[in-house]
């Protein structure tokens, strides 16, 4: 059944049209949604190239070892967190007794959100021991690579945390019924989306200030 | 009248396979990081990875391929003309590090 034949259904007749993309109203939004966001973080991207272009003593700060690798490892989870998530919407696509085995796989992804989490936040420490921060580079040169790779790596993390929490909140609340297939898609899109975004801040923030 | 179900996507072998061929671009941006290539190069060669693998997630991972036709052309293009749009600064960017040089 439609949303517009649900609202004739209910007496609101007129009040809600089919929505001419042919999806949920929520999926609708959190592509609204994710098109806002993509926009911020192409702004946060750009501006980091306009500092990094516009400044002549910019450094390239990581080694191979710890830090090119700790990204590689958080990339293959959070790319494998992907993949868990699509097997949760599909199992909660098929409905019935599947519904465990979606609950099982979004517990999946949100510890792997969780370990994404973990390894970012050693990273950060690891750094802040070094001397690193937003506003001081123990290097010298430039002090705003700090500013701008835990300006945009702290908003790439919020949207992992964000990620978790809904995760969770929406498998225990698919689990008791509260919720359909169509909300667990829904968080789907947004978690495919930080991965999305990873995918660009990976190679920009990390391996183009490799040593 | 439009249907407002799921579109059914694909299987998942074609995730699992789309999956090893983001894990592979990602190996092959660590190799070429370390190819030594000028500055230049290495981002042109990492910026177009990326843009497969978004690509990739967008088309299979976020079922975009499967939707109707105009979400996709209702919000991509915008999307990548606010992209075009901040291009604009660069010049500006090159004029600040010529200042400080």
């Amino acid at each position: 059944m439609t949303e517009s034949d649900m609202s004739v259904a209910l007496g609101h007749g007129g009040i809600i049209e089919d929505s001419p993309f042919g999806i949920q109203s929520k999926k609708l939004v959190m592509w609204l949604f994710i098109v806002a966001d993509a926009a911020t973080f192409g702004a946060l991207l750009f501006g980091y190239g306009y500092l990094r272009v516009g400044s002549p003593n910019w450094i390239r700060p990581f080694g191979f070892l710890p830090t090119i690798l700790n990204g590689m490892v958080m990339t293959v989870v959070l790319l494998t967190s992907s993949l868990t998530m699509l097997a949760a919407v599909r199992a909660a696509q098929a409905g019935g007794g599947r519904r465990r085995e979606c609950v099982r796989w979004l517990a999946v992804t949100a510890i792997l959100g969780i370990v994404f989490a973990a390894l970012h936040l050693r990273e950060w420490f690891n750094l802040f021991a070094e001397g690193w921060s937003p506003s001081t580079n123990p290097m010298g040169g430039s002090v705003l690579f700090g500013g701008t790779f835990f300006g945009i790596t702290g908003l790439h993390l919020l949207h992992v945390i964000c990620g978790v929490v809904a995760i969770l909140v929406v498998a225990i609340a698919f689990r008791r019924g509260r919720l359909d297939a169509g909300h667990v898609e829904t968080t789907g899109l947004y978690w495919h989306f930080v991965d999305l975004v990873w995918m660009f801040v990976f190679p920009l923030v990390y391996l183009m200030n490799a040593r | 009248m439009a249907t407002m179900e799921s579109t059914p996507g694909p299987g998942m072998r074609l995730y699992v396979a789309v999956w090893l061929g983001l894990l592979l671009i990602v190996g092959a941006e660590v190799a070429l990081t370390y190819a030594r290539l000028p500055t230049g190069t290495l981002l042109a060669a990492l910026l177009a990875l990326a843009l497969v693998e978004a690509g990739l997630g967008l088309m299979y991972f976020m079922h975009l391929r499967y939707e109707h036709r105009a979400l996709f052309w209702s919000l991509i293009p915008a999307l990548i003309f606010v992209f075009i749009m901040m291009n604009q600064f660069w010049t500006d960017a090159h004029r600040l590090r010529s200042l400080h040089q």
